[in-house]
């Protein structure tokens, strides 16, 4: 099966943020970047698919500056089996503006499977996936915690508050991923040499052009620091008082 | 010649080509295993032969089997000599160092020969009844070791039996073979003397002669087929073994990953180094590895010496079919007949499976606390953490295959250059408001600190740690010490992913943190985590990285020693503390009393108690090798058996001197319901300070 998984580059979820000087993005400096958790989830079952199928293609696919081609490089060091760059400035905050490029890229490319992360990280819009589906006119099935597929049709399951769903959808389709699908594997030292040699291909990503943009960034207020109230059974009371009167949780 | 001398030629011929050709093999095999230099530091080297390998220093650990091994080496080793006369007495007619040596030297070596058997009969007395009535656990293995050891024990008891009676029975025949110096021999020819005519004794001379000299023979050919082949191997064993050189002692080995190779680590015999297939015919199976083990005492499936008995086991599978060599047949003859053939059990195909997986598990790998108990207890100097490390790094580079708690450590060491997922940002602040000066801060005043203190990252972002950071910081102010912390410059130096066998992520954490180091021009590191220490100090110049590393145990028994550490008068009542040593601090770099001076020194009203396992013999607390970040699954707690042989030394409080260990202690305190205080040395020291005038430390 030819499966693309189109990935975005994220900072580390434990990083200290701060606001950059336009006010309007958080600065990079210092940040540590990798795939996005999702998108890595996405990878895992693009190479799980194809590993269950006994051969295939997986292809993956990023949007950005140079910095990209590390995480592209990452995921052909857990097998995927080569990567397309598409080259721009910088990432747009505009979702359809990047699926417009996505689809671009991916509409010739005769895929079985396009997959994504569910969300990313940094942005959480969720619309990249669905926009491209669309331009694709193809069916696209969200937030799979997992995904098998058997002749031409696909299967997911999707959990839902208090139930899940199982899905399926005929082929060509995109899916976006949750985790819950195998964690994404550790590259070994063997992937990470093989991926060297793997093919990466550069182009201009064709963006559309972004009608939402980013006006002002806030980092989130300072959580008050925790308050201890007292010991043992003498402090239940007072805690109770509290839960009731400021917290009104009870 | 008579004829005799001609057919015992002939004898002689025949066993020691067969002998020769048996050596030849063995050398064949090892060349299996890829090349290494062993020959640098001689001096070391040779010295570790008479230390360990003459005078048996490290059997004597042992307070029975010791003695009775060492007798029956030195045995063996004065029985040679006679051994060569009784040969050469067999091809040249009436042959005898009576007619080469002076005449005092000849008696004396006379007298030994008879001595030493009686001896040697002694000690394989005492060994068979070990074996056979007493079965100690370390010596429990298959019931095919078993049968080698009842072959080989009984063999060395028939060649004494044999050639007191060869002597008795010449005796018997003609007084005059001998002086009064083979004592025993005598009693025995006097005895047989009453029982038969001086014709029949010479008849039976001839003939326990031959038994005898055979028995050699047999004994010679034996030996390659048998765990006792150590007989041959053991001294050359402790020659080559890496415990020489300063700085290479408990380092891993140092790893090209640019070679364009497929396979990273080993998963095979051909994957391992000669020496490593050398320690594997060295091994006498004699337990003494697996009864320190940790991880074997609390019931994990871990055995050290069955690490290097299948490593052996496998080479001896697989090498014959390699070398397409026929010398093997006698092995399976001999030792693997019948229903306990340890080949059949394994199953499958010579070429389909390998070390990894057919004899070696991985579960066993990942139990590996990486303590070296088992190395600094080996009699014959075998490292069989060597082996364990170059299988996890091929489990980990090559076929990323490990328990799931160690890959957010790996993420996290990518990430954030720490085990923990903690900002790096975040890495100074347990200084803040304590005035200690970043490099950064002096560089850019133009300044530099007289030593660097590295505060590694337990001691940067744990929260019990952070106060032995504290506390150590506080002691060097005190004295007025000029340091200078990295701050959010630092960054683990790798020993995690190292141990864990993640030998690409190590290289890549290392040389940042020695860019960091050579950017400052640092010479002097101190630090309070025996990791950071040895890493550090020990490993580092693998990479280019040369620094002098001291640990805060050493650093601060110095300062106490000079008085440069202004304390409070002892007052209040005497403390007993018992004080747990870090294998990082003592079976990797002998550091064992300057912590327990500190506490002397600080504490004048202490008394030091011992738990039984102390010092190089000291029980891990669990947390290395990598162990601290995995789960603990499988039989008892190693930090809880540890800490409970602690805790029954009655001491009022436990020292240590490790964060790591901190953290394993203090849980295993809280696991035995106890409530006695586990304390870093640096705290015993920094609660010890005086306060002086001005309400700060100096
Ligand atoms: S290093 Fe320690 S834990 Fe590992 S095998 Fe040796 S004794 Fe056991
Ligand atoms: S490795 Fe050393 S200590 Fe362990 S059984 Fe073999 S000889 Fe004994």
């Amino acid at each position: 099966m030819k499966i693309a998984v189109c990935i975005k580059r994220t900072p580390d979820s434990e990083s200290r943020f701060r606001i950059a000087a336009s006010g309007a993005a958080i600065d990079d400096t210092g940040l540590k970047f990798d795939i996005d958790d999702f998108a890595g989830y996405a990878v895992e079952a693009a190479l799980q698919i194809n590993e269950k199928a006994g051969g295939g293609e997986s292809v993956v696919i990023a949007i950005g500056p140079d910095s990209v081609q590390e995480s592209l490089r990452k995921a052909m060091s857990m097998g995927v089996d080569r990567a397309v760059h598409l080259k721009a400035d910088a990432v747009p905050a505009d979702g359809i503006a990047i699926a417009k490029a996505l689809a671009a890229e991916l509409q010739s490319g005769g895929f079985d499977l396009v997959l994504f992360g569910k969300h990313s990280f940094d942005s959480s819009s969720a619309v990249v996936g669905t926009a491209t589906a669309e331009l694709l006119g193809v069916p696209c099935v969200t937030a799979a915690s997992e995904l098998s597929v058997t002749g031409g049709t696909g299967v997911a399951r999707r959990e839902l508050e208090g139930a899940a769903e199982l899905v399926s959808f005929p082929l060509p389709a995109v899916v976006t991923i949750d985790e819950g699908v195998a964690r994404p594997r550790y590259p070994s030292l063997k992937g990470i040499m093989a991926a060297k040699k793997k093919p990466l291909e550069t182009k201009p990503a064709q963006l559309g052009a972004a009608r939402v943009t980013v006006q002002k960034a806030q980092l989130p207020p300072e959580r008050p620091a925790g308050r201890i109230i007292g010991e043992g059974v003498a402090a239940v009371p007072e805690l109770v008082r509290l839960l009731q009167t400021e917290a009104k949780v009870l | 010649m008579t004829a005799g001398n001609v057919v015992f030629l002939f004898v002689l011929v025949a066993a020691t080509g067969f002998f020769a050709l048996n050596v030849q093999r063995l050398v064949r095999y090892l060349r299996l295993g890829y090349s290494e230099d062993r020959t640098d530091h001689p001096l070391t080297r040779i010295r570790n032969v008479l230390e360990i390998g003459i005078a048996q220093k490290k059997i004597f650990r042992d307070p029975i089997a010791g003695p009775m091994h060492a007798l029956i080496f030195w045995g063996f080793m004065v029985l040679t000599a006679g051994t060569i006369e009784i040969v050469m007495a067999g091809v040249i007619p009436e042959f005898s160092f009576e007619l080469i040596l002076p005449r005092a030297v000849y008696l004396v070596y006379s007298a030994s020969q008879d001595i030493f058997a009686a001896l040697v009969i002694a000690a394989v007395a005492v060994a068979l009844y070990r074996r056979l009535v007493l079965h100690p656990r370390r010596l429990e293995g298959d019931d095919l070791e078993h049968t080698d050891a009842i072959i080989i024990l009984s063999m060395i008891a028939g060649l004494m039996v044999t050639l007191l009676l060869t002597n008795g029975f010449l005796l018997a025949a003609d007084p005059s073979a001998f002086g009064g110096e083979k004592l025993i021999s005598r009693m025995i020819g006097r005895a047989i003397t009453q029982t038969m005519s001086p014709r029949s004794a010479l008849l039976r001379y001839h003939i326990f002669w031959w038994t005898h000299a055979l028995l050699i023979l047999a004994f010679l050919n034996y030996l390659p087929y048998s765990k006792h082949l150590h007989v041959v191997t053991s001294l050359i064993n402790v020659y080559f073994a890496n415990t020489s050189g300063p700085g290479t002692r408990g380092a891993m080995r140092p790893m090209d990953l640019e070679a364009d190779v497929e396979q990273f680590g080993a998963s095979d015999v051909e994957h391992l180094s000669w020496k490593n297939l050398l320690d594997g015919y060295s091994c006498t199976e004699c337990g003494r590895c697996t009864a320190a083990c940790p991880a074997n005492i609390t019931g994990k499936p871990l055995s050290p010496r069955k690490i290097v008995v299948n490593t052996r086991q496998r080479l001896m599978e697989k090498a014959p079919a390699v070398t397409g060599d026929r010398m093997d047949f006698m092995r399976s003859a001999l030792l693997h007949g019948g229903d306990d053939d340890s080949y059949a059990s394994i199953g499958g195909d010579v070429a389909e499976h390998q070390l990894l997986g057919a004899y070696i598990t991985d579960e066993e790998l990942w139990a590996c606390t990486s303590c070296r108990a088992c190395v600094v207890e080996c009699p014959v100097s075998i490292d069989q953490l060597d082996v364990i490390n170059q299988l996890r790094r091929n489990l980990v580079l090559t076929e990323s295959r490990f328990p799931s708690e160690m890959q957010p450590v790996f993420e996290s060491l990518e990430r954030n250059a720490s085990p923990w997922a903690f900002d790096a940002g975040d890495r100074g602040r347990w200084a803040e408001g304590l005035r200690i000066p970043t490099m950064s801060e002096m560089a850019e005043r133009g300044e530099r600190p007289d030593l660097l203190f590295w505060v590694g990252c337990m001691g940067s972002f744990d929260d019990r740690a952070k106060k032995i950071t504290v506390a150590f910081a506080r002691i060097m102010q005190a004295c007025g010490i000029r340091f200078a912390i990295l701050g959010q410059e630092e960054s683990c130096h790798g020993d995690p992913a190292r141990r864990m066998g993640n030998e690409y992520l190590y290289q890549m954490l290392a040389k940042n943190a020695i860019e960091t180091l050579d950017r400052y021009e640092v010479s002097t590191i101190v630090t309070h985590c025996p990791h950071c220490f040895h890493q550090i100090g020990n490993e580092f110049p693998q990479l280019g990285g040369n620094y002098e590393v001291v640990h805060h145990s050493t650093f601060i028994e110095r300062l106490l020693e000079d008085g440069s550490i202004p304390l409070a008068t002892a007052e209040g009542k005497r403390l007993t503390m018992a004080y747990h040593d870090s294998c990082y601090l003592g079976r990797y770099n002998d550091v064992y009393d300057a912590p327990r001076e500190t506490l002397k020194r600080a504490l004048p009203v202490v008394t030091l108690v011992e738990p039984p396992r102390t010092k190089d013999r000291g029980l891990c607390c669990g947390a290395g090798g990598g162990r601290m970040f995995m789960e603990e699954r499988t039989g008892k707690r190693i930090n809880v058996e540890r800490t409970e042989e602690l805790l029954a030394t009655g001491a009022d409080a436990i020292a240590v001197a490790c964060p790591f260990c901190m953290t394993m202690i203090s849980d295993g305190v809280k696991a035995a319901g106890s409530d006695v205080p586990v304390l870093d040395i640096a705290e015993v020291v920094a609660s010890s300070l005086a306060v002086v005038s001005n309400g700060v430390h100096a």
